[in-house]
């Protein structure tokens, strides 16, 4: 007997549901933004120790991107790709917050002074019709 | 009891009601339906999609700088219970929200009179520049037809007056005769 059950069950997506599961869900944008890019920590993403786990033994790592190189030249080709240089557009931007989604709803937080928009300030092209 | 707030559209999350995940760094996210969840891990900015609070509100849609929002807070200080607080805020809670949904209407009001106003002169300007442009419209010339041309006379056609009392025309009763 061959093969039984029916072939093109997924539509061709397993894959991709497989990635946008929460469980395997990566670095968000708040997190890099916040803690990432901060220059210590920066420092010691780029210099991490020898790990047999992580692609290229972790030596070759992009923080805006939270991406594991295999190698310097592949990490230089990343950082001159548009994947990258869209991320680092979309990382200048303030990140969305569930600060930013309590305020927007209309629930502050005592103690703190309510704090117009962060958004507000920012010119978001295109998007104001 | 504690009402928590969508995480992508911001809308109320009662107790026993929709979803939360928790990142590994222990902050909450949560969502009113599996709508927000599934747009949530499609990693979409809540900023960016329209139908969301968070963008109607940084696009200036909605009233964000007013009194009346910051009424709403998350307190947590315990606070006994005081049977005349309870009745004052509740009642505070309704004219709060008599004040909030008056001046919503007239922030409403103002934003929709502004663009129409904006789309009127749209409206013009396009106007004009089709006029102005080198393509002209002619009327359809009307297609004479020799059917149409001809006016329908009425004729007053002769019609037998049908009467049930006259015997013989098959409507009355009565037997026929030869």
């Amino acid at each position: 007997m061959g093969r039984l059950r029916r072939s093109r069950a997924h539509h061709a997506r397993r894959d991709v549901h497989r990635a946008s599961r929460t469980r395997v869900r990566g670095r968000d944008l708040d997190m890099i933004q916040l803690i990432d890019l901060d220059p210590k920590n920066r420092a010691a993403l780029e210099a991490q120790a020898l790990d047999f786990e992580k692609p290229g033994l972790a030596q070759h790592y992009c923080v805006e991107c939270a991406k594991y190189c295999e190698t310097d030249a592949a990490l230089q080709a990343h950082w001159r790709s548009k994947v990258h240089k869209r991320r680092c557009k979309a990382l200048k931007e303030p990140a969305y917050t569930i600060e930013e989604a309590e305020r927007s709803a209309g629930l502050g937080r005592e103690g703190k002074r309510p704090t117009p928009l962060a958004v507000a300030s920012v010119p978001m092209d295109g998007m104001v019709s | 009891m504690r009402i928590e707030k969508c995480y992508f559209c911001s809308t109320n999350v009662y107790p026993g009601h929709g979803s939360a995940f928790v990142r590994n760094d222990a902050k909450v996210f949560r969502f009113c339906t599996s709508k927000c969840h599934k747009n949530f891990k499609m990693k979409r900015n809540p900023r960016k999609v329209r139908w969301t609070k968070a963008f109607r509100k940084a696009a200036g849609k909605e009233m964000t700088i007013d009194s009346t929002i910051d009424f709403e807070k998350r307190r947590n200080v315990p606070v006994r219970y005081d049977r005349d607080l309870v009745q004052t805020t509740i009642k505070a809670m309704k004219r709060v929200g008599e004040i909030k949904s008056r001046r919503e209407r007239a922030f409403f009001k103002n934003r929709m009179a502004v663009s129409r106003e904006k789309q009127r002169a749209h409206r013009r300007k396009t106007m004009e520049a089709a006029k102005s442009s080198s393509v002209k419209l002619h009327e359809p010339m009307a297609v004479e037809s020799p059917v149409s041309s001809k006016v329908q006379e009425k004729i007053k056609v002769p019609t037998k007056t049908r009467s049930a009392l006259v015997q013989g025309e098959g409507r009355s009763m009565g037997m026929e005769i030869d």
